[in-house]
Formats: C-alpha cells, sequence, structure tokens
C-alpha cells in the first residue's frame, strides 16, 4: 500500500541575524522582519522526507496564512519532495486562536489528495512567534487521530499499519526517552532534535534522487500548488478566524522591570588591572 | 439589532426576559441580556481544576507550584464573590492514591483520581478522554461541592503543566471540551472586566465576570499579553467557553509549606476506555541522564546575541573561559532561536532548548554567575537572579541586565574575553609553580 503523509507548516518571522528586526525597547519589529519557512516545520518536512525514501510516501503539505505563505509551502517542497501543496488563506481566518487554526487545518487535511484519508499528518514542534505548540495537537485531537509528541524518531510497519515512535519527554532536569507504538493513522509533532537517519546507500541514492526531483518541482511549484478559501475549503464560518476562536489577546504591555537589589560596579576601561580585579572578587566568592 | 431577533438566537430564559422588555430602552435590554448571560456562566461552571502529572508514583514539582497558585487565586476569589469554589486536583496514575493526601497537604480542596493499569503511562489520547470525563462528571461534584452540583456542567477554570507532556494534554483536553486555552503563563488574576469586542460582543460594551487573566510573557521576554477565554455572547455565534484554561511555566511559582493539618475529600474516579486507544502501548522508558547539569557547577557562564559579531569565534573564546573557570554553559532564549550561522557542532553542543536558563528554561542559582552579551529580558533575570555573584558583559550600559548584576563591564564578548583567558592562563601557571591546587572545581 502506498502511504499518504501530511505535513502542516507555518510562515514565520526569520530570527536569523540581518532578517529579524527588534525596536528599540527589545520587541520584534514586525513589519521589518522577513518571514520564512517556520525552523520547526522544517524538520516536520524532513521528518515527511524519511518516509518518502524508506517506505515511498506520498506527501501533502498544507497551512494556512496569508498568499505570501506560498513560498513557505515552496521551501517545504523542496526539503520533503512533496507532490500536493495546500494553502488555506482567508481574510476571515485572521485574528485564529489555535482552536480555530486546527479547525480550518482539519478541514484542509481532509481534501488533501482528493479526500484520501492521510496516514500520518507531521507538525512542527512549535511555531517561533505563536510559541503555544497547541496547533498540532488540537488539529490531532479533531481528526481524531492518535498524536504523539516530541517524537525524535520512528519506524513504520507498513503491513501492520503501526508506528514506533521514540519520544524525549523533558520535566525540568528530568528526561525520559519513551519508545510507544501505535496503530495509524497518528499525528506526530516532531522533536527539535530530530533527524533523518539515511543508513544505507541506496536510501541515500533515493534520498538524492527525489532532492533532485523536488528541485524541478519547485521551479514550477504553483503547479502543485491548491489555494482555498473559506467557502472552496466548507469551513463552518462560526468556527474559524476570530468567532471561532474562545481566546483573545486583551492587552500586551511591557513586563516591569524587576526590582533590582543589586547595584552594579561599571567597569569601563578594559585593560588586564580591572578584569585582574574581578577575577580576584571571582576567587574570593568561589572559596 | 432588533429584540426579536436578538432573542431567537439566545437561550430561552433570555428569550423570555427579552419578550417582556419589549417595551424598554434598547441599552437596557442588552443589560438584561448580560444579566442573564452572567447568571447562567455562574450556574453552569464552578471551581478550578488543577491536572496534576506523575512519573513513576513522584509528581512532577509543577503540580505543588500550580497548587499553590490555584489556592491563592481561589482563596481571593471566594473572597471576593462570597462564594465557596474549590481547588480540585486530578491525577491519574496506577498504584497513585497514595498521592492524594500529597495533594490536599499541598493545598487542594479536593483530589479526584482515577487509579488504572491502563494509566500506567502518560499516553495522550486515553488520558485525554479520561480528564474530559472528569471534567464533566457530577457523581464527584456532588459529593465536593453538593450546593453547586445541580446544574454543574464543566470546570470554570483548569490549569495544567507547560511541559513536555502536560501541554499537549491541555490542548487536545480543551480541544474535547471545545474551550479556550492559552499556554506558558507566569501571572494570573481574575477580575470583571468591561470589553467591547467586534465578534464577541458584536460592538456592545459588556461585563464578562470572573474573567481568568492569563499573562503570558512573549518570546522576547519583553512584553506581556494578557489572553482571555470569553464566552460568545453575539447572539449570531453565541457559545460558551468553558472552561478557562492555561497551561503554567514551571518554576514560576513557588509551591505552599506541606501541611499535613490540612484535610480534603478524596474522590476516585473509574474511567471508561475505548478498546482501541489500549492498542497504543509504551513498549519501553528510560531515565536520560541530565545532559546539562547546572547544579553541579559552582559558575555558569551564559551567552546571548551579543555574540552576533563574530560567532563562532565568541563561543570559542566563551569555551575557554568556562573550561578555565569550571564552568556550565548556558543560553539565552533568542541564542536558541538559531539567529546565527555556526558549526553543527557548535549549534548541536550549545544552541540547544536544555541549555536555556530563564523561566522558558531552566532557573539557576550557581555562585557566580556570567552573563556575555544577554540583555536581560525579565524571563532571563527571573531564571538567575538569585545567583551569588553576578557579572554582566555587555557594550550597552543601558542593557537592564545592568540592574541585577554586581559587576558591569562595558565592553564587547570579543574585547573582554581575551583579556579575561589571558590572566586567568597565567594565574594558572603561577599556581602550578607554586604547586597549590586551583580555587575553583565543582561542587
Amino acid at each position: 500500500m502506498s502511504l499518504n503523509i501530511a505535513v502542516i507548516i507555518k510562515l514565520e518571522p526569520d530570527f536569523s541575524d540581518g532578517n529579524v528586526s527588534y525596536n528599540p525597547d527589545g520587541t520584534l519589529n514586525r513589519a521589518e522582519t522577513k518571514t520564512i519557512l517556520g525552523h520547526h516545520s522544517a524538520i516536520a518536512a524532513q521528518a515527511a522526507f524519511y518516509a518518502k525514501v524508506k517506505y515511498g510516501a506520498r506527501i501533502c503539505i498544507g497551512t494556512m496564512g496569508p498568499p505570501m505563505a506560498e513560498l513557505a509551502l515552496n521551501q517545504s517542497l523542496l526539503l520533503s519532495d512533496a507532490e500536493e501543496l495546500h494553502l488555506y488563506s482567508d481574510r476571515s481566518f485572521a485574528g485564529a486562536d489555535t482552536l480555530s487554526t486546527a479547525e480550518v487545518l482539519k478541514t484542509g487535511i481532509s481534501k488533501m489528495k482528493d479526500g484520501k484519508p492521510m496516514d500520518i499528518v507531521f507538525s512542527g514542534f512549535r511555531a517561533s512567534d505563536g510559541e503555544t505548540g497547541q496547533t498540532g495537537p488540537q488539529t490531532a485531537w479533531k481528526l481524531g487521530y492518535t498524536f504523539l509528541g516530541n517524537v525524535i524518531s520512528y519506524e513504520l510497519d507498513i503491513e501492520k499499519r503501526v508506528i514506533t515512535a521514540l519520544r524525549l519527554i523533558s520535566y525540568g532536569n528530568y528526561n525520559l526517552i519513551e519508545q510507544v507504538q501505535a496503530p495509524l493513522p497518528v499525528f506526530i509533532a516532531i522533536d527539535p532534535s530530530y533527524k533523518s537517519p539515511f543508513v544505507t546507500v541506496s536510501q541515500r541514492l533515493s534520498a538524492s534522487r527525489y532532492h533532485k526531483e523536488a528541485v524541478t518541482r519547485s521551479s514550477n511549484y504553483k503547479s502543485y500548488l491548491k489555494v482555498f478559501n473559506a467557502k472552496e475549503l466548507g469551513v463552518d464560518p462560526k468556527l474559524v478566524g476570530l468567532p471561532g476562536s474562545p481566546t483573545i489577546v486583551y492587552k500586551v504591555e511591557k513586563i516591569p522591570k524587576i526590582k533590582s537589589n543589586r547595584s552594579a560596579q561599571t567597569i569601563e576601561n578594559i585593560d588586564p588591572d580591572g578584569i585582574s580585579n574581578i577575577l580576584e572578587k571571582i576567587h574570593e566568592t568561589i572559596t | 439589532m432588533s429584540v426579536n431577533k436578538m432573542s431567537e438566537n439566545i437561550t430561552k430564559p433570555v428569550d423570555q426576559t427579552a419578550a417582556l422588555t419589549k417595551q424598554k430602552e434598547k441599552v437596557e435590554v442588552e443589560d438584561m441580556v448580560d444579566n442573564i448571560n452572567k447568571k447562567t456562566e455562574t450556574n453552569k461552571y464552578r471551581n478550578l481544576y488543577v491536572i496534576i502529572e506523575q512519573v513513576d508514583g513522584t509528581i512532577i514539582p509543577v503540580g505543588l507550584e500550580m497548587l499553590s497558585e490555584a489556592r491563592r487565586l481561589m482563596n481571593d476569589f471566594n473572597k471576593k464573590y462570597s462564594l465557596n469554589e474549590k481547588v480540585i486536583a486530578v491525577i491519574l496514575g496506577n498504584g497513585i492514591k497514595h498521592l492524594c493526601e500529597e495533594l490536599i497537604y499541598y493545598g487542594a480542596d479536593a483530589v479526584i483520581y482515577a487509579d488504572d493499569t491502563k494509566l500506567n503511562y502518560h499516553i495522550n489520547k486515553i488520558y485525554t478522554k479520561v480528564i474530559a470525563q472528569i471534567a464533566t462528571d457530577l457523581k464527584c461534584i456532588e459529593k465536593i461541592s453538593p450546593e453547586y452540583s445541580k446544574e454543574f456542567k464543566r470546570p470554570r477554570y483548569m490549569f495544567f503543566a507547560a511541559d513536555s507532556t502536560g501541554r499537549h494534554l491541555s490542548s487536545t483536553v480543551l480541544a474535547e471540551l471545545e474551550s479556550g486555552l492559552a499556554s506558558d503563563i507566569n501571572k494570573l488574576v481574575v477580575e470583571d472586566i468591561d470589553f467591547r469586542h467586534e465578534h464577541k460582543t458584536k460592538g456592545q460594551m459588556l461585563t464578562f465576570e470572573k474573567t481568568l487573566m492569563m499573562y503570558r510573557p512573549d518570546f522576547s521576554g519583553f512584553l506581556w499579553t494578557t489572553i482571555l477565554c470569553l464566552d460568545n455572547k453575539n447572539p449570531e455565534i453565541k457559545r460558551d467557553y468553558h472552561p478557562q484554561a492555561c497551561s503554567i511555566i514551571p518554576g514560576v511559582f513557588e509551591p505552599l509549606e506541606k501541611d499535613v493539618s490540612r484535610t480534603g475529600i478524596i474522590e476516585e474516579y473509574i474511567p471508561e476506555f475505548d478498546t482501541k486507544d489500549l492498542d497504543i502501548k509504551v513498549l519501553s522508558r528510560n531515565v536520560l541522564k541530565d545532559m546539562i547539569d547546572f547544579n553541579s557547577y559552582k559558575t555558569i557562564i551564559s551567552f546571548g546575541r551579543g555574540i552576533k559579531e563574530s560567532p563562532e569565534e565568541n563561543i570559542k573564546l566563551i569555551e575557554k573561559l568556562a573550561k578555565l573557570l569550571n564552568a556550565e554553559i548556558g543560553i539565552s532564549l533568542p541564542i536558541s532561536k538559531k539567529p546565527f550561522k555556526l558549526s553543527d557542532k557548535m549549534n548541536s553542543l550549545y544552541i540547544t532548548p536544555e541549555r536555556v536558563i530563564g523561566t522558558s528554561g531552566q532557573k539557576v542559582e550557581p555562585t557566580i554567575y556570567i552573563a556575555l552579551g544577554i540583555s536581560g529580558a525579565s524571563q532571563h533575570l527571573a531564571g538567575m537572579k538569585n545567583s551569588g555573584f553576578i557579572i554582566a558583559v555587555n557594550p550597552d550600559e543601558n542593557a537592564p541586565i545592568r540592574n541585577e548584576c554586581d559587576v558591569f563591564i562595558k565592553g564587547r564578548i570579543e574585547d573582554v574575553l581575551p583579556i579575561m583567558i589571558e590572566e586567568l592562563e597565567r594565574e594558572k601557571i603561577n599556581q602550578t609553580k607554586e604547586g597549590a591546587s586551583a580555587v575553583v572545581g565543582t561542587v
């Protein structure tokens, strides 16, 4: 059987130096900051690519966002050699919280490959701007899929339709690696530490062949792209965008400075004597 | 908006009330509708549920931290509104009954637990369904809050931990309950607010009673966003959104002192399982030895965006300094977003979430803390301000870190560190000559 894989991604601010812009008060200057395929979304696309190389999967990538988010779709096509790209874009989706975003994504995923059910859906760990990490699991729940979070590697038994995954679970200083097995379909939020292990020569050759194919597809990505507005998607207007969002941002304020308990000695002349004095203090404090 | 149109779309008692007030001014009608809304809201939604996680019979510390904050919040709440709503801890697992009393000692009024071999491991799908069952269960509420049990529908508020499992659990539970969730909260307040919103109130100024104000520090650490979960009172999209839920950052709130004289109600819930969910199996579990153990170092050196001019070279300097001072290396949150091009080695060694110091990472209290090129967002300061002696290196003397350090060296990493390293190396040579042992060391 062939494997159907979906990936949900996000167009996010590019936090790399030279592309990110901060206001003088330290907050992100969104207008001046460039956008890019989210870092964690890219890892999700790579995790889907692993299934393509190893098990021969067909990949469809979906995103909810403004028209320019198609650039993120193209970037993720390059990473995964996807066959189909979906952009869910409508002014009425603006202001969506995670629950109403999940509603759009769930509906979009159900339209992938002409409505064939997906076997695995991948998402990133979290978006670098919203950082909630909620959209993935909420989409999973709406789809009725088993959710596996923090997945660092996975293998499939295609015959039995079973996935075995390793998850990295962290409670501060207490970390666990858990091996979990679940029947397909599943929804995977991939851990930032995920790396595709292409171990055999044939896997590497196959990966390189798919990458070449991806480059060709990417140069003509629009022919793989389907854009859906709210009506085309068939979502209930009450369940998406602001009307479908239980939560709202009520106010944004600067975090008040922590009341200082210290008064710093300031050293402006950086010379060996000055530094030596500080090192002296370090030694005194530590002993 | 006409009175008729409004009454078509809202609940029956509102319908009747609206019919009675046909002659009155529009404004009064809206007031009335709002009052009815408030009344129904108050009857159906009660109590604060705190979802406690445990691993192998040990409570994850954030659970007790949440109980402490829940206790404070509901004490204020009950006083302010003359009510008697409870802090209810919910815990699932296998052989965890003995933990229930602990939860009472740490601030819960009541505990609802489910103890079953099928709950031995935290499996998201199974846990989500059981928690959603508990959240809407009436039998336990009859025992815990008999005065409110008749009309009880759902919790008023819910707390989850913002950790690897709690974050996902909160998402799926709230997707199941179809209500709102804010993540990574570090401050909570309950208020009655007057609020106007295009969708929620159809542009009318309406009062939302007992609203949980959920404060969330953003990724920069400089902004606080207040997130609210509000019912849609707009008749066209009328919908209740309860519980108002959030996930709470571990390490933010101090747990209460354990008080064994505290008493409370402990209720067992017998869950129903879907047989097909039982095919999800945990095959093995291994505890990882912590790779970054800040606690065993007397000195921690962390770096932030100030490495920017020559990131790779600066990190090499930091490595050197850390070696000389026998220090562990930490990073600021913005660095974890990989803003700079670095070699794979540097990226995998240092640019990892477990090295982040601050409320989004680890809280540390070393004897010496050296902050290099870190401006000092409050979320970072909260993670290191209890250190013994703090040195900051930063070219910007207006950087907030200056208010939270003992020595502020105004300069760039690349200018300051070489001198420090040279001095330390010289000391080392001298000490070796004198045969003295190094004065710095691990705990």
